[in-house]
């Protein structure tokens, strides 16, 4: 049995028919803009924003939730986007990094702390560490090293930049209280 | 918005990165954000199989497949006359798709090209492969045992070459190649010595891991092929693709966007053959972007077995070594020919050995194929040295701080390759790493509660690829602006930054109006390798020397323009003045206006040279030599084996240092990676067959493995007024400095890396049994 013959109950999504591509109608809600996207029920919330909304700022890395680098925030929690099947992103609100910096493209402060201290090298995890940076800072204002280790300990950075970017995250705590 | 941002992120006094805005905001196109319009998506379906010979492949069910455009076998390559399938740096021994057998667990076997992903998986699903089973190799003592199954049964077809290579492969076993370094007289120096220490050590194939995977799109239609791919060699991309397609190199046309990782796993062809093949089936763009799953068996660290002899007489020098390298190059070639001279040499160590004796071997076995990887050898060389240094001072009741001072090339001795060393720092660098740790010689391990405390060092020389070749081109524009075209690749390492600074103190214009490209075969000038630590160096001595060319043009057009001597003229800060008069000078902008010269153009070549003799292996093997040392304090915990880095120090030679900030990330990156290879990092095999190829079962550092302390020294020495490369250098001390404080801490001596807590237990363990016995 191929992907497309599986009856669409059987997936998330519900009971909403299949169009004659095997595809889903849904609506995401990404960076506070609605989305209309056509989706298999199999495809991953990452397979559809970069291919269907057209963001390059998740990206995959491992493909089973362990490097973070395809980080979403969903309802501002850090979720992993290759791991979350489309249809349960409908109706939740998802933030990617596009989302994050101003109308005029001035940066969200954390993302100005992470300039200042180069907290990245080929940044390929950037928009990931950023995102679940934002989330820990909403949840903990003012982390310790040692707090924002622990939080920060599901996002890898093969380059290895991880000293940079806890001064950045430290620092981007100050940014962020100061609005 | 602050005027920093509108002029780029980059400061020159601290550097950075040109393109921080974009990294920050998620928009840096890397390979896997191409898109070419009509383009398909490939899915390959991979050998099952260790070894073994392709009865018959059937693939008219998957041919049936809607959405499907090309299902492509090695047969039908093998069918046609329009392409020569084979491909590989320096042998032409791997196959686009397996031809005939299979040599390797997740060997390409079948590709799809089709609409989307789902079609191209669908299609694979449905493709049936009769195999026979061969009999295969896995490890290099079966692989190098009297008639073991032959991996590859013809001799290599050797294809372009590098101008630093030695092939001894004569074909018929399963040596690939065979590297000799003959230095000295090894017996002469083992009869001088007091005692011959003889101690194997191992290190096991591990992976990049870089988070972007692979990625390539390929476009070949109407006799022109253009690949858009993250790799690290362009030029050697573009010949290869040439050979295969029987094209000019002008019909070639690679494009190299930023890397999400590099590491060596992207050097030389990997998907790109492939990729454009199907293209060419297809007539049509398509994209192969590779799974982690497919990385892990796309390239590899080389596993080793080092066995080393050392010789040394009883104050501590020593008198001769004697290393046997038999590096696991797994099923293809690749770069291994190569790497096995500069692991094999490397075994000599930042030491003074009057008698050296390395044989270095390349074997091929029935595992992925192992490659280039950051420290090219190196790091499984010191692994064996500088853990075997430690033993040696152990057995000789002498520091191993002292032991190490003692031996540590000075300038004026020789190398283990024979030219006298220049430039040393080794003294330096290890005296402030051990200043730094806290080093004492008769320290006792500190113990609280089940766990224990204790130091390591270690020290390590690196060569660069000598010779080797860069060319520049830059462009003055009218507005004084410069543009700089090179084919160094952006890696994460800050090259384009470094560059920008280095041409923009040489020109004299703000680093703000410097741009610096990315390759683009049909545009930029030839650059021989993005690797081997060697861009800042090699590149960015082209670069000033094409700066250099524009900035004579400048001092002609004003002597004309000034009517003034041109000996009497200096540039400064995007004018060129006459000297002694401040008010008379010319801005670069008008002189290249008035002259109507459209922009200045400069280029410039870098050639170093030396070499290796091939049956000796003396000659010059480095342009000038890295240098760098490791300081470790570790925490073990007797009960469970743990071991804990708490602080660690990463020295290492630049020479000039172009872009701090850049220096201190691939230091402290040197370190999070060898941190893990150190502790963790291993592809586990059972017959072939990878038990751990993804990030759910494949561990690398994360941010809580970091040492509480974490002190990068980049040292400077600008009289040398020369710039080393540190991409790599800092990596190859932090395993040694790591086993040797495990030892300090436990008396546990362990020779196989990595060094995990079951190893460390039993390690523990045979201990207490020993004491229980000797009793």
């Amino acid at each position: 049995m191929t992907m497309t013959d599986q009856p669409a109950d059987a997936l998330p999504g519900g009971s909403r028919p299949l169009d004659a591509e095997g595809k889903l109608t849904l609506t995401l809600r990404v960076n506070g803009r609605e989305h209309v996207v056509r989706a298999r029920p199999q495809h991953t919330l990452l397979d559809v924003l970069r291919n269907e909304v057209g963001l390059t700022g998740p990206r995959e890395g491992c493909g089973v939730g362990m490097c973070g680098a395809c980080t979403v925030l969903v309802d501002g929690r850090p979720v992993s986007g290759c791991l979350l099947l489309v249809p349960l992103a409908e109706g939740h609100d998802l933030v990617t990094i596009e989302g994050l910096d101003g109308p005029d493209g001035e940066l969200h402060p954390i993302q100005a702390a992470y300039v200042a201290h180069t907290a990245f090298q080929c940044s390929y995890c950037t928009p990931g560490f950023i995102l679940t940076t934002k989330a820990l800072l909403e949840d903990n204002p003012d982390p310790s090293r040692d707090e924002a280790k622990e939080y920060l300990a599901g996002n890898l950075c093969r380059c290895g930049s991880y000293v940079k970017i806890l001064d950045a995250v430290m620092d981007a705590k100050d940014r962020v209280r100061q609005g | 918005m602050t005027d920093d941002m509108h002029r780029g992120t980059i400061d020159p006094v601290r550097g950075g990165m040109l393109d921080a805005l974009e990294r920050v905001t998620g928009r840096v196109p890397y390979a896997i954000d191409i898109e070419v319009p009509g383009m398909l998506h490939a899915r390959l379906l991979r050998s099952a199989m260790a070894h073994a010979r392709i009865r018959s492949i059937d693939v008219s069910r998957a041919r049936a497949v809607p959405g499907v455009a090309v299902v492509l076998t090695g047969e039908d390559l093998a069918a046609r006359s329009d392409i020569q399938p084979w491909f590989g740096p320096v042998f032409r021994d791997q196959p686009i798709l397996a031809m005939g057998k299979v040599r390797y667990v997740g060997e390409p076997v079948v590709a799809v090209a089709a609409v989307d992903l789902d079609a191209a998986q669908e299609a694979l699903d449905l493709v049936d492969i009769e195999y026979e089973e061969l009999p295969a190799v896995f490890g290099v003592e079966d692989a190098l045992a009297e008639n073991a199954p032959l991996v590859h049964e013809e001799p290599p077809r050797i294809g372009q070459t590098f101008a630093d290579l030695i092939i001894d492969a004569k074909g018929g076993t399963n040596v690939c190649n065979h590297f000799k370094l003959r230095k000295g007289d090894v017996e002469a120096g083992f009869a001088e010595a007091d005692e011959v220490f003889e101690d194997l050590f191992t290190s096991p194939p591990v992976q990049h891991v870089p988070l972007e995977t692979h990625a390539c799109v390929a476009d070949v239609r109407d006799g022109r092929v253009t690949v858009w791919t993250g790799a690290q060699i362009p030029f050697v991309v573009r010949s290869q693709l040439a050979e295969i397609f029987g094209l000019p190199q002008t019909r070639v046309r690679v494009i190299v966007p930023t890397l999400g990782g590099g590491y060596g796993a992207k050097t030389y062809p990997k998907i790109e053959p492939l990729t454009a093949a199907l293209s060419f089936v297809a007539r049509r763009p398509v994209r192969l972007h590779l799974t982690r799953e497919e990385e892990f068996v796309t390239i590899t660290k080389h596993g080793v077995r080092i066995r080393m002899r050392t010789g040394v007489k009883r104050d501590g020098t020593i008198t001769a070594r004697q290393s046997v390298c038999q590096f696991n190059t797994g099923a293809y070639a690749d770069i291994g020919p190569r790497l096995i001279k500069n692991g094999g040499y490397g075994t000599g160590g930042p030491h003074h050995i009057p008698n050296v004796w390395v044989d270095s071997y390349a074997v091929y076995t029935n595992i992925a194929p192992a490659g280039a990887f950051r420290g090219y050898g190196v790091s499984q060389a010191a692994w064996a040295y500088e853990t075997q240094m430690d033993m040696i001072a152990d057995k000789l009741g002498l520091d191993p701080l002292e032991f190490r001072l003692r031996n540590l090339l000075v300038d004026g001795q020789r190398v283990m390759t024979g030219e006298p060393m220049f430039d040393a720092h080794f003294r330096d660098l290890l005296g402030r790493a051990a200043a730094w740790i806290g080093w004492d010689g008769g320290e006792q391990p500190a113990r609280s509660g089940s766990k224990v405390r204790a130091k390591g060092l270690s020290c390590i020389i690196k060569g660069t690829v000598t010779p080797s070749t860069s060319t520049a081109s830059a462009k003055l524009n009218d507005d004084a602006s410069l543009d700089v075209l090179t084919s160094s690749v952006e890696m994460g390492q800050g090259m384009h930054a470094s560059l920008a600074l280095m041409a923009s103190q040489r020109m004299g214009v703000p680093v703000g109006n410097v741009n610096v490209s990315s390759p683009d075969t049909d545009v930029t000038p030839y650059d021989q390798q993005t690797s081997s630590s060697r861009t800042t160096h090699a590149m960015g001595t082209a670069v000033m020397g094409a700066v250099d060319q524009i900035r004579e043009q400048l001092v002609a057009l004003a002597s004309d323009q000034l009517e003034i001597n041109p000996a009497d003229l200096e540039l400064d800060g995007g004018v060129v003045r006459v000297k002694g008069s401040p008010d008379r000078s010319i801005g670069f902008g008008d002189l290249i206006r008035r002259s109507r010269s459209g922009n200045l153009l400069g280029s410039s070549t870098f050639r170093t040279e030396g070499g290796l003799d091939a049956d000796t292996g003396l000659g010059i093997g480095s342009v000038h030599w890295h240098q760098a040392a490791g300081a470790a304090e570790v925490e073990v915990d007797l009960e469970t084996g743990r071991v804990d880095v708490l602080r660690y120090h990463a020295g290492v030679y630049a020479g000039r240092i172009i872009n701090p900030v850049q220096a201190e990330l691939q230091t402290e990156g040197n370190v999070a990676f060898g941190l893990g290879q150190a502790l963790f990092e291993e592809m586990v095999y059972d017959d072939g067959q990878l038990q751990n190829g993804n990030l759910g079962d494949y561990m690398i550092a994360s941010i809580e493995d970091l040492p509480a302390e974490l002190h990068t020294d980049v040292l400077e020495h600008l009289e040398a007024n020369d710039i080393h490369g540190i991409g790599e250098t800092s990596l190859p001390p932090v395993m040694p400095a790591i086993g040797n404080a495990v030892y300090r801490a436990t008396g546990v001596r362990i020779t196989d890396l990595p060094i995990t807590p079951e190893k460390v237990l039993r390690g523990l363990r045979a201990r207490a049994d020993q004491e229980v016995h000797s009793r």
